[in-house]
């Protein structure tokens, strides 16, 4: 419970988190629109609480919620099979844990904005969501809570 | 906040010692040979470095490191730099970024190229100039920490676009922060040269800061 506590606390408080994000784009961006799911992006990549089915949708969300208020950055999993590294979204100026990154967490969004492709890696600036359908990969069904020590025991 | 730490600990800590996995470095991998196949090639992108930052990012900071010593945005040394916004007893994103930094200073050094990991810190009450110098050498030698006044960390976290904040007070370890968890490469005069996101392996993140190394254009 306290952990949950805290959890709330961290999505309350981290509107003015971290961004470590350029937030006046200049140049060089490409403007798109583009349908995915946000995910966490750390779980993803490592492979360290599961294949890449188990760590998306309902299945990962409380740990995404946890690895989003610890900085992790957020990305958006496009239907494309590519992951997009999210700088900010809308008026949230972070890359992790910001209201708007907890609110979205494991949801299917559609999103406007400018797409940066550097290094090799994908960096979108999202102007607008224009659609939010929730989370719509009830991946809990097949994998249970992924790990299942995200989600704490209650207190006796 | 210690199962926040440990969660955090033990997924940080597990994704630094493990295989490469079927998702990794923004591909998605049919069985563990072809992600083991493509985490050793050269990552997937444009060849060479990418041009300016299409992003207005950095700038001008004048702080004092572990030493006492005064330092600006430029190494005086005259090395790249690794920048990252953090404190070095941070439970979360640190863990993870710090310990990358370091690994990619060394990817760095195997090649011949000069970096210095470069922390700025976000809680200038704990990190002190006689405090964080230790945590720090800990993780690398090198490990430079820079300290301020509160408007000269202002100044550097606004150049760089980062805010931080405290969402809550541990009974036990005291304030936790929320702050910016990119890391930023940096020439030797101080200016940012690209992102390095801090979920990429140390490997690729290295292989992307050496594109930028000078005389490697």
């Amino acid at each position: 419970m306290q952990l949950i506590r805290i959890a709330a606390g961290v999505c309350a408080l981290a509107g003015a988190m971290a961004a470590g994000a350029p937030l006046a784009a200049q140049a060089a961006g490409e403007r798109i629109r583009i349908t995915g799911e946000i995910i966490d992006t750390w779980c993803y990549f490592s492979g360290v609480m599961g294949g890449p089915e188990a760590v998306v949708g309902s299945a990962h969300h409380t740990c995404a919620l946890w690895c989003s208020a610890g900085g992790i950055p957020v990305g958006l999993l496009g239907e494309d099979g590519e992951v997009y590294m999210v700088l900010k979204i809308e008026g949230d100026d972070a890359s992790a844990g910001g209201d708007t990154q907890l609110r979205l967490a494991s949801h299917e969004i559609t999103a406007d904005g400018m797409l940066y492709r550097r290094d090799g890696l994908n960096y979108l600036v999202v102007a607008e969501v224009v659609a939010d359908a929730g989370i719509v990969n009830h991946s809990h069904d097949d994998f249970g809570v992924t790990p299942g020590f995200a989600i704490p025991e209650p207190a006796e | 906040m210690r199962a926040f730490g440990a969660l955090m600990a033990f997924g940080l800590g597990a994704g630094a010692m493990a295989a490469p996995a079927l998702a990794h470095d923004g591909v998605v991998h049919g069985s563990a040979e072809e992600a083991a196949r493509h985490a050793a090639a050269p990552p997937d992108g444009p060849t060479g470095r990418a041009g300016a930052l299409p992003f207005a990012l950095g700038g001008p900071f004048a702080l004092t490191d572990q030493t006492g010593a005064r330092r600006t945005q430029a190494d005086p040394a005259g090395r790249m730099q690794l920048l990252f916004f953090g404190y070095a007893n941070c439970p979360s994103i640190c863990s993870a970024a710090l310990p990358m930094m370091a690994d990619i200073v060394d990817l760095m050094a195997e090649r011949g190229v000069a970096a210095v990991p470069v922390m700025i810190t976000v809680d200038p009450a704990r990190d002190t100039v006689g405090s964080m110098g230790a945590p720090l050498k800990a993780i690398h030698p090198a490990f430079v920490g820079l300290t301020g006044t509160p408007e000269a960390l202002a100044q550097a976290r606004t150049a760089f676009g980062v805010q931080s904040e405290v969402v809550f007070t541990d009974p036990e370890h005291g304030d936790v922060f929320a702050h910016g968890s990119h890391v930023y490469l940096l020439d030797a005069a101080g200016t940012v040269l690209t992102l390095l996101p801090p979920i990429l392996s140390a490997e690729h993140a290295a292989d992307i800061a050496l594109r930028y190394a000078p005389g490697d254009s």
